[in-house]
Parts: structure tokens; sequence; C-alpha cells
């Protein structure tokens, strides 16, 4: 068990690496009644195209990882729920591009919880008949999100900037693409992506570091896990370009939804350099569309944007991409004087006074963030499959110059990588 | 558990509870004003804290203000307007780094006692009534957002449901009130009624964090414009029993998914003896993973991803919402009404019984863990006028018998059933 001790903070994380290969964090929060768990795998809807050390390279269809986390919650003796629900535990899954996350949230009971987390996530139970049956509930869940002008928006930007990257595709997949997976295909990725040493347990609240390892060793002892070779994720080189200029969906709205975003040109960035840009884009995104800015003020007050307006950037190491907008009366209206405003600020630079107040505005909202359990163990577990540390982030915003902010701005924001989604009515 | 209590006290005209605790790293704060919902004074109240975070006398432009918030380290700042049973809340929260994890010269609870009484009582005026372009430009953004509900359709389905069962009461209004009510708004006329409000909304202020009850009072007292007249008392009222068949709504939209909503009304509110056994009836039918709902409707039956109900106690209502195909409403309302007369008929297991009361108990427990879950707990004891610890809930949740419940799923009528459907499918 190692130790690291976050002073500024007023946080200790203890870790330690399993016999198999599982990489286990423990966050005591003392005084804390809950405890928040969560047992992930780097494997997310992005991974569609692999090979493991050893074996054939293999193409899977499009939400299958998606499928997979919904089928894990089926053990040969039931939902598995119902085992939580009797420890009052709450439990949940999600999945997005790059990782799949099994989660409970308990006050009581915390080692039975435990166990029943890491229990369930490895051992599969996929037959014909169990597989064929959640086609129908995805279905309705993929129905859901294609009624949801948010969503599409969000998805449509992504559409219109990636051509090749899986990114693109829906993380649920589509009817027709779940309609051919098979307790098979299931098998094959759980087994590629499942392995210990592909997956990270964070269990932050109110625990004992000591007794979480104890079990988690106890544990994984029980269960044979051969030792796995490499991973290799497969992804077809991307065009440096967008895919299309703008990209346009019918849905019934009240109002035209506008997103738009820069693609990053240069990608292959990891670790901490990677946490750098990402936090450096994220002051430069803050300077330029926040809503304390003139731009944000001055479209306000045309009419042009409502609260709903905000932004957001994304990445990994293989897509990069910023998002903003909301609901506008008039798209083009929007995008034009966004063009014209950004110039303006492109040409001239932040202020000094500016960059100062949004970094601490930053700060803030980290600080902020650590007062959630939930919050601490997405972020943690999110940060490290990049390579990245997120105790590190109040060092990072600090290490931030004006002048790097400055000059991501001019990186980022090139109007040949500008794509846009819109949404209006049918 | 180790319950730690508010203090309460008094500042002006507002009820100060207060709960000294290092637990977090932030002071949460959250002001809760309410009063009766009415027809003619639902627009204005909800167009009100719009138009007051625009602007005060410190700082009026909304950009200083906004600047304001990012100094004090991007301080957490939103408002929320609610129906809680018949009354109409405007809820404000501040969410402040602790001073001791940041270089701050200041003390930033002072200074957002400072900024949250501007906002509150010292508004920027033009000749003695609120600024004409903030008024004009928030009364478009409410308008939007009356119009921008129906972009959500999980959320216009159920907010209908609630329309329509309550047509006869001033339930049926909507908490950010009326479009064509903004119309006839005035500088003016708003201001009138932002003075009137504040003179007799009822008033409640609640501090979670490393303070005392004396420092909050002596800064509300130096910081909140306020007389010290009462204003009104929270009155519980009896619930509205409706009597006859239930009522079918349908209506037509462009979506690709069917949205089955029902409304129920039950004689249990927050304040009666039952409301445990109402909770485990909630619990049991539609709460959790494990409960009929769910099992039933999505697991066995594969017609939906969602399926749940909800009891909102202050109001006496229950709901169920689910998201299915067109063409399955008369299997799906069928298995969800075979479910209801489960309930009726006390067909509950030892099992559902014990499961829904530990997570339920999860539930209480963790309340512990967040500071604005603590302040929502104590403000539903004020504003019920029932002073029911959460230990004493704990207790009379696990003393609950399969026949409690039985007894209590009779209070639960069936009143409305709205269905949301395609423009094609007949």
């Amino acid at each position: 068990m190692e130790k690291l001790q976050y002073d500024n903070l007023q946080e200790t994380l203890y870790y330690e690496v399993m016999d198999n290969g599982l990489h286990v964090y423990v966050l005591p929060k003392p005084g804390f009644q809950k405890t928040y768990a969560t047992f992930a795998t780097k494997y997310g809807s992005v991974d569609n195209h692999f090979r493991v050390e050893g074996q054939d390279e293999i193409s899977v269809p499009d939400g299958i990882a998606h499928f997979l986390e919904h089928k894990m919650f089926e053990e040969p003796e039931g939902d598995i729920f119902a085992t939580f629900a009797s420890h009052g535990a709450s439990a949940n899954a999600f999945t997005s591009f790059d990782q799949t996350v099994y989660l409970f949230s308990a006050t009581e009971h915390i080692h039975e919880n435990l166990e029943t987390l890491v229990n369930f996530v490895q051992n599969p139970y996929f037959t014909d008949q169990n597989v064929d049956k959640e086609k129908g509930i995805i279905g309705q869940e993929i129905n859901m999100y294609q009624d949801n002008a948010d969503w599409r928006v969000y998805f449509g930007l992504i559409e219109a900037m990636y051509k090749i990257h899986p990114v693109h595709i829906d993380i649920a997949g589509t009817v027709e693409s779940i309609s051919t997976i098979t307790k098979e295909t299931l098998y094959t990725c759980y087994n590629a992506f499942y392995h210990p040493s592909n997956m990270l347990l964070f269990v932050v609240g109110g625990v004992k570091p000591e007794e979480v390892f104890d079990l988690v060793r106890a544990n994984q002892a029980k269960k044979d896990y051969p030792p796995q070779g490499k991973i290799e994720r497969i992804f077809e080189s991307e065009t440096v370009g967008v895919a299309e200029k703008r990209r346009v969906n019918k849905l019934q709205v009240s109002m035209p939804k506008c997103l738009f975003g820069f693609k990053e040109k240069e990608v292959g960035l990891t670790g901490k350099e990677l946490l750098k840009r990402d936090l450096t884009t994220k002051v430069m995104l803050d300077l330029l569309f926040g809503s304390s800015t003139e731009l944000y003020q001055k479209l306000y007050d045309e009419d042009l944007i409502s609260d709903s307006f905000s932004h957001e950037y994304s990445s990994s190491p293989q897509y990069a991409f910023s998002a903003a907008g909301g609901d506008t009366r008039d798209p083009d209206q929007l995008l034009a004087r966004i063009r014209e405003e950004v110039d303006g600020i492109l040409a001239s630079g932040f202020k000094e006074e500016d960059f100062e107040r949004a970094r601490k505005k930053k700060i803030g909202g980290y600080l902020r963030m650590l007062n959630s359990p939930e919050n601490i163990a997405h972020e943690f577990t999110r940060y490290q499959f990049r390579g990245g540390d997120f105790f590190s982030v109040i060092q990072l915003y600090e290490s931030i110059t004006l002048s790097d902010v400055n000059n991501r701005l001019k990186e980022h924001v090139d109007w040949e990588q500008l794509a846009v989604s819109v949404v209006v009515n049918p | 558990m180790n319950t730690t209590a508010f203090q309460h006290g008094n500042a002006k005209r507002i009820r100060i509870h207060v709960l000294p605790t290092k637990r977090f790293k932030t002071f949460a704060i959250s002001l809760y004003a309410g009063i009766p919902l009415a027809e003619d004074t639902v627009t204005p109240t909800a167009l009100t804290p719009f138009v007051l975070r625009r602007g005060t006398v410190t700082y009026p432009e909304t950009r200083q203000f906004r600047e304001q918030l990012e100094q004090m380290y991007g301080a957490g700042f939103g408002f929320d307007v609610y129906k809680r049973g018949n009354y109409q809340m405007v809820h404000f929260r501040m969410d402040t780094i602790n001073d001791s994890f940041v270089k701050s010269q200041e003390s930033l609870l002072a200074s957002s006692f400072a900024f949250l009484g501007e906002v509150v009582t010292r508004p920027v005026l033009e000749d003695g009534r609120f600024r004409s372009s903030y008024v004009q430009a928030e009364k478009e953004n409410v308008r939007k957002k009356l119009e921008s509900i129906v972009n959500d359709k999980i959320r216009y389905a159920s907010e209908r449901c609630i329309e329509e069962m309550c047509r006869n009461e001033p339930y049926r209004l909507h908490a950010l009130g009326q479009r064509q009510d903004l119309e006839k708004i005035t500088p003016e006329s708003l201001h009138d009624g932002y003075r009137k409000w504040l003179s007799e909304a009822s008033m409640d202020l609640y501090v979670v964090g490393d303070t005392t009850l004396e420092e909050v009072e002596k800064l509300v007292n130096a910081h909140f414009d306020l007389g010290s007249e009462s204003g009104i008392t929270y009155k519980t009222e009896t619930p509205v029993r409706q009597s006859g068949e239930p009522r079918t709504v349908v209506e037509k939209m462009e979506v690709s998914q069917g949205k089955l909503n029902l409304g129920m009304r039950t004689s249990i509110t927050y304040g009666d003896d039952h409301y445990a056994a109402a909770l485990m009836y909630n619990g049991i039918l539609g709460g959790y993973p494990h409960s009929k709902l769910f099992m039933n409707v999505r697991e066995k039956a594969s017609l939906a991803y969602y399926c749940s109900s909800r009891y909102d106690g202050h109001k006496g209502i229950g709901t169920i919402q689910s998201g299915i195909e067109v063409q399955n409403y008369e299997k799906a309302l069928d298995i969800i009404k075979r479910q209801l007369e489960e309930m009726r008929s006390g067909r509950i297991t030892d099992l559902e019984m014990s499961q829904t009361k530990a997570m339920i108990r999860n539930l209480l427990l963790e309340i512990e863990d967040s500071a604005f879950e603590m302040i929502a707990y104590d403000f539903n004891r004020q504003f019920s006028g029932k002073d029911r610890s959460r230990e004493e809930l704990l207790q009379q949740v696990e003393d609950i018998q399969a026949a409690d419940v039985q007894a209590a799923a009779s209070t639960f009528d069936l009143d409305t059933i709205y269905f949301l459907k395609g423009q094609k499918e007949e």
C-alpha cells in the first residue's frame, strides 16, 4: 500500500497494484457516511477495432461496449440490482467514448457491496436469450436519445468534425448495429478489455484503506487471470480537416439549436502534456465564451444567445475538439457575430487581469468539485486512463501563463477547422 | 448516526439556520423565499430573480456582477424557481470556497453575504424602478425557457400530465409562470411586485460550513436591506381528492418514442404519520431498479428503457413515467395497472420490503455527506411544520409492515393517464 499526501487539498490517497495488474485507489473521507466505488475498464465506444497480443485483429459492431455494460448486470441467479438493494446500495453504470464504469454508493455493508461490485463485473453471463431480450430495451434507449435535441445537436457536431475516427459513432450504436450483436461477440470484447490489468477500482468515502486493500487482494487471489498481452487499439488515420462544414438535423424544437467548435489539428498528446493542453484550452474558452465576457454580454443583449449558451472541450490522445453554443433564434447571424468578435480578440489577445480572474474561477471550481465523492472518482479515473494526475490540477493551473493561453487561442481557433451543427424544426 | 443539528436564530425578518462543520471545503448558502402559488403573481415572481441577477447597486452592469463572483474564486451562484406544495419558491444558492484553501485576502463568507444581500435587497434601479433593458431582456429569456420545455419530451410529458391532473387548481401553473402574462409586465409593475414579494415571502436562510450562528446573524444584519415585518406563514392544505374514473389525455407530436405518464392522488402528505408508509409504497412500486415497474415493464417485457414512479409528499401526488413504442401503449398500461393492483391487494414480498427499506435507509444516511441535502431536509421541516428528524423517519421506515404499505396503497387513486405519441402512428 502506497500513500500520497496532498497537503494543499487536505487529502490523502492510497494505492496498490494487485498481482494480476488491477490498480486500486482509496481516498478516505473521514466523517463521511457514504462510500462511493467505481470499477472501470479502459474500454468505450471508440474501441471497435483491436487486436490482443497473440490474437487476431477484430472489428466489432457499433454500440457493443454499451451493450456489454447492460448485460453485465445479469447474473445466473438474477439481476444484480437486487443484490445491491439488499445491502442498501444504489448501483449504476455508464459507457463513454473511452471507458465503461460500474459503480455503487452505500452507507452500510460496504465490504459486501464492494465484493458484489468486483464479482459481478468479473463474472460475465451471456445467453442467446438474455442478449436478445436486451435489444428491445436498448432500442428504446436509442429512441429516447433520438428525441433529445441537445444530444442530437452535440452528436451532429462530432459527426461534422470526424469522418473516420469512431468518436463520431453514437455510444449506444443504432438499432441495426446492435441487432448483429451475439453472446459470442460480447465474450470476445469482454475477454479483451475486462482483464484486471486494463481496469481501475476507486473507493472514496468513510472507509479504512487497509481493509479495502485486504478485501480486494483476497478477492483477486481467488480468481485465476493468466497474464494478458498488450491491447492494440486500431484507429485508421483521421483527416486533419473537418468531415463537413455544417450538419443539419430536424426535430421539433421551440427555437433552433446551434453548436459550433474547432477540431484540434495536433493529436497524439498523452499524460501531463495532454492535461496541460486541456486546462489551458479550458481557461482560453472561458475567456472567449464565458458568461462574464464582453462577447457573451453583447450576444445576449442582441438576443442571439440565452442562458443555454455554454462551452466545453473534449480530448483524448486521438481526438480533441471544442464545442460552444446553445439555443438561438438565428444560427447564421450568431455564427457571423461570433466570427466577427472572435477575430477581434484574436488580434488583441487576452488581458492579464481577465486571465487571472478566469484562472481563479477554475481553481475555485475544481476545489468545489472535491466536495463530491462521485466527481472525484469519475475524474480521477478518467485522468488516470489518459496518463494524467487529477490531484495535480491546481499546480498545473498555477503554472499556466497568459502567453500560454494567448498561444492556445491562436493555435486552436482556426476557422478552417470550424464545424457547425444545428437542429431546426422539420 | 452522528447527526449534526442546525442552530436556529433570526436576523431582520429572516429565519436563520446554521450548521457549523469543517467537513466541507466550502460554505454552502441557501435562501428560500416562498409565497402562495397564484395566477396573478406567479409570472412576475418567476421573472424577479432573473432581473435581480442582472445587476445591483454596487455591480450595476451584468459583467461586473459576474466578474465579482469570479474574483471570489468562482463562487457558485444560482437560483431555482419551483413549486413546493401550493407555494412558489424562489431559491438562491451560493457555494463559496473556504478561505483556508486559497490565498484570499478577505473572508469569502463575508463577501458571499455582501453579494447575496445585494442581489436580493439592493437591485440596480433607474427612476425608482427596475432598469428597463434588463426587464425586457429577461422577459424574453423567461419566455424562451417556457417555450423550450417542449424540447425535452420526458420533462414535457411529465409537466403536461400534472397540468392536466391539476387543471382546476393553482398547481396547474408552471413555476416559471404564463407566457401570455409576460407581455403586460413593465419595469414599474415588476418593481412593485418585487417590493411586495420582499415583504411578504416567507424566508429561510441556511449556511453549512466553518462558521457560527452569531457570525451569520451579524452578516445578515449588515448586508440584507430588509424590514422586520413578518412574512406569510407556510400552511399545509388537505390534498384534493378525485372521484370517478381516471381521465385519459392523448397528445400528438413529432416524436420517435411515446411517453406514457400516470398521475395519482393520495391523502398522505409530508406531515402525515403515514408518510413513511407512502415512501415505502413508492419505493416498492417504482422508486428503484428492483421495484415492480422496472422489473415488469423493462426487465420482463422489454417494453421500455425507463419506467419508474415518484412521490411528492408536499402536494400529495404520485406519478409514473415511461418511454415506450407507441403501438405498445395498451400492453404497457396493462402491466403498469397490474402493478398498482398488486400494491392494493398487498402482494408484496419480504424481499421487496427489506430491499426497499435498505434503499430508503441509504438515501437518508447519505444526506449527511452533502451540505445542500442537509439543508433541503431541514427546510422540509420548516416548510411543513412537521418536526421529524432523519433518525425518527428512519425508525418509522424500519417499523413499516407490508399491511401498512397496502393501507398506503389504498390512498393512491389513479387520476390521469397522459400519452404523448407520434404524428404518424394511428
